[in-house]
């Protein structure tokens, strides 16, 4: 008796769990009633910036809610990713043109050019970053979402200490070939404990109170952009082929070898810190005074404005021998995932999103992005400036025509996690010169690579 | 499926007692979840594993057969042979130290105190998220922030990159491994003692033996069955680390703390290669099975060997 009625009781309890584990996502494409509209960034900051937009156009469109979401970056394409498998990613989401290749060429993204067309929407208004998000196929895959370079900051009395003024910084130049002025003054500027310069005799790299410079020996992506990459263009020393879809990265290329060379030089001689010695960031340490100068993100100008008690200047990047420069830009893109189920209202916010209003409203709120739409950026430029932060450096980047794209390249996460450990091993002296030809080959094998 | 169960049971009625009528019922229903839940979270994804390690899979469009390719590859990748080395390393250090350690910590327990709240604190580390442990570390650890380098620095004058050199990375992450696994197998080598009769001892006593001598050849071989259950967990334990990893270090720097779990993640994960990620998680499930097998081997030995 008490048997029977167990096996009820547990059949029952069974029932109910699979009730519940098969809970499904109820349907909402209802059109007379409100829709949402999942969007995704990776940047906390954005995130906050974007949401000053949602005010304004769910008023505009009633029948559409925003919803942003923000995913550390550290987890963010994982997320997509499965997203992507369970069919719930978001309706579009900010994404890194790393992974244009591997999303579009598996059919993940929807392509902009007929609502592009259906809307005459006009590609011109964005100074930087529109032709990146074509792939192969001739598509437009995204709306550039903003811009962003290196640039120098420097701490003023350090410098004004060392004998040099903002003129000097903003003169510098870095060649392949010796590392021109860059260098010299970042030897300068390094003081060991006994107060001797790096440039005097008696100093001792191993008691080194202030570095000149922070470390630029991390590598982020296969050519180290955000760090030692920086330079290199400037100089016309280029390490892919072919701006897009390269077949090969150029490690071995002399001019390239000189370069790295010189970067672990420095570090070896005292004058920057060493790989990982510092776990702080650059803005952090230029605050506290144990680098003079640091080579950042465009998009770290408020950081470096807000650090208390040092005087921060802004610097471009070292021009290369000619005085030219070639500075990389990466633009974030604005993408549509292709199984949205309300393409036209995702498209209706990605648009206002990357529209001249949304993109000074988010922009001006915490200065987390450069815009494409130049007169966003004067905006955010005006407003900065009359806070008191110089923005003349990066108005001039806009204006000069020195921004050059990103180099986009097939199976960019491969790559980079190729590279990275290897560079690693180079930088800290457990790999010597001899690595360089066979970064290149393996580079060749895996831009050759189709998915 | 309900005549075929109602045949069944007409069957076997005539086989068994009127006190065991009916507890196929009941065997079935208790052991329905169990098996439901081992075909679809075990059998169903080792199979579906083995499928995909023959294929080229990139997740977002369907497998395409490719055969032993990925298995070549495998054997002529150096990243996965070095890393395969630097985890050996890091388990046969986790392992030797983590025991020496965990023995140590449970015979002074055995022998100094039965107190609950000594046992207790023993036990703390373990109970402390493998993340946030990771979190801790890395920042006590810190070459310019951290009291562990302060201390070091004043007694040396240098700091040390404890989780940023290649050569001290392993070692380091097997430290904070045995530091957090540590009490759990001491309490469990503890039990093992208690289960020794004080009577074996007495007899030792009586025919003169010292301290040590005691220990090597009393103590020792009678826990031999223990120690062998807390190597074999702390093996399998330590072949497959990750969090503690992905949290310090991500690999860094150069490869040298990219553990094979880690490594196979970031295959499958960040470079979407998830037909070579499994090939690399099947090669891992053939050296643990070894592995297990020849300890289980060897613990049966022992048991034999104590009695």
């Amino acid at each position: 008796m008490s048997r029977s009625r167990f096996i009820r009781a547990a059949a029952l309890t069974a029932a109910v769990i699979t009730a519940v584990a098969g809970c499904s996502g109820g349907s909402s494409g209802d059109s007379t009633e409100a829709t949402t509209v999942n969007w995704w960034t990776w940047s906390p900051d954005q995130a906050i910036a974007y949401q000053q937009c949602v005010p304004a156009f769910e008023k505009a469109n009633p029948n559409i809610k925003v919803k942003i979401t923000n995913y550390n970056v550290s987890d963010y394409f994982t997320k997509l990713t499965s997203g992507f498998v369970s069919g719930d990613a978001p309706d579009a989401f900010m994404n890194s043109v790393t992974f244009l290749q591997s999303y579009a060429g598996q059919g993940q993204l929807l392509p902009l050019d007929d609502y592009i067309a259906k809307d005459k929407l006009d590609l011109g208004q964005y100074a930087i970053g529109a032709e990146g998000w074509k792939y192969k196929d001739g598509k437009q895959y995204a709306l550039p979402m903003d811009w962003a370079t290196g640039a120098l900051y420097y701490n003023k009395d350090l410098l004004a200490k060392a004998g040099y003024t903002d003129k000097d910084v903003a003169s510098l130049n870095w060649t392949y070939d010796g590392g021109g002025t860059l260098w010299k003054m970042v030897k300068h500027l390094t003081v060991d404990a006994a107060g001797k310069r790096g440039d005097q005799p008696g100093f001792n790299a191993n008691t080194v109170k202030s570095y000149g410079l922070g470390n630029i020996e991390s590598t982020g992506d296969p050519f180290g952009q955000n760090a030692w990459g920086w330079l290199l263009p400037n100089d016309g020393v280029n390490i892919p082929d072919k701006q897009q879809w390269a077949t090969v990265f150029n490690y071995n290329d002399p001019k390239v070898v000189k370069s790295v060379q010189l970067v672990r030089t420095l570090a070896n001689d005292g004058f920057t810190p060493k790989l990982n010695q510092f776990t702080t960031a650059n803005s952090q340490q230029l605050g506290s005074g144990k680098v003079a100068m640091a080579v950042g993100g465009t998009w770290e100008a408020a950081t470096y404005a807000g650090l208390k008690n040092t005087k921060i200047g802004t610097a471009p990047l070292p021009a290369g021998a000619d005085g030219k420069r070639a500075l990389m830009t990466n633009a974030n893109g604005n993408n549509m995932w292709a199984g949205s189920k309300h393409p036209d209202q995702t498209w209706k916010w990605v648009k206002y999103q990357e529209s001249e209003e949304c993109q000074t409203t988010a922009a001006k709120y915490n200065a987390s992005l450069f815009p494409s739409i130049a007169a966003s950026m004067k905006a955010l430029s005006d407003q900065q400036t009359a806070k008191g932060v110089d923005f003349s450096v990066f108005n001039n980047y806009l204006t000069s025509g020195e921004l050059v794209p990103c180099p986009i390249y097939n199976n960019g996460a491969a790559l980079t996690n190729a590279m990275i450990p290897q560079f690693e091993a180079y930088f800290t002296n457990k790999a010597d010169e001899s690595i360089f030809p066979k970064l290149q080959e393996q580079s060749r094998t895996l831009l050759a690579e189709e998915k | 499926m309900a005549t075929l169960a109602a045949g069944t049971a007409s069957r076997r009625r005539n086989n068994t007692g009127p006190a065991h009528r009916g507890d196929w019922r009941l065997a079935a229903v208790l052991i329905l979840p169990a098996t439901v839940g081992f075909i679809v979270f075990g059998a169903v994804p080792v199979f579906r594993g083995i499928y995909l390690s023959f294929t080229r899979f990139r997740i977002l469009t369907p497998p395409r057969w490719t055969g032993l390719d990925n298995y070549r590859r495998l054997l002529s990748d150096d990243v996965f042979w070095k890393s395969l080395g630097v985890t050996v390393e890091y388990v046969v250090l986790s392992v030797v130290l983590g025991l020496a350690v965990s023995l140590a910590t449970a015979v002074i327990m055995h022998r100094l105190t039965r107190s609950t709240v000594v046992r207790g604190i023993v036990l703390l580390p373990f109970l402390v998220s493998g993340v946030v442990a990771a979190l801790v570390w890395q920042w006590m650890l810190d070459p310019g922030l951290g009291i562990v380098n302060i201390v070091v620095k004043a007694l040396t004058g240098h700091n040390v990159l404890f989780l940023g050199s290649q050569g001290w990375v392993i070692p380091t992450l097997s430290l904070i491994g045995v530091w957090k696994s540590m009490g759990y197998n001491a309490i469990l080598i503890f039990a093992g003692l208690q289960t020794i009769a004080p009577q074996i001892y007495e007899a030792g006593r009586i025919d003169g033996a010292s301290e040590p001598r005691m220990f090597r050849y009393l103590t020792l071989p009678l826990l031999r069955p223990i120690m062998a259950m807390v190597v074999v967990l702390t093996v399998i334990g330590s072949f497959q680390v990750f969090d503690l990893v992905a949290v310090t270090t991500k690999g860094g720097p150069a490869n040298a703390s990219n553990v094979l779990p880690l490594y196979i993640y970031s295959k499958g994960f960040t470079e979407f290669d998830f037909g070579y990620a499994v090939t690399m998680s099947m090669a891992l499930f053939v050296l643990l099975l070894t592995i297990t097998f020849v300890q289980l081997r060897l613990l049966r030995a022992n048991e034999s060997d104590t009695n």
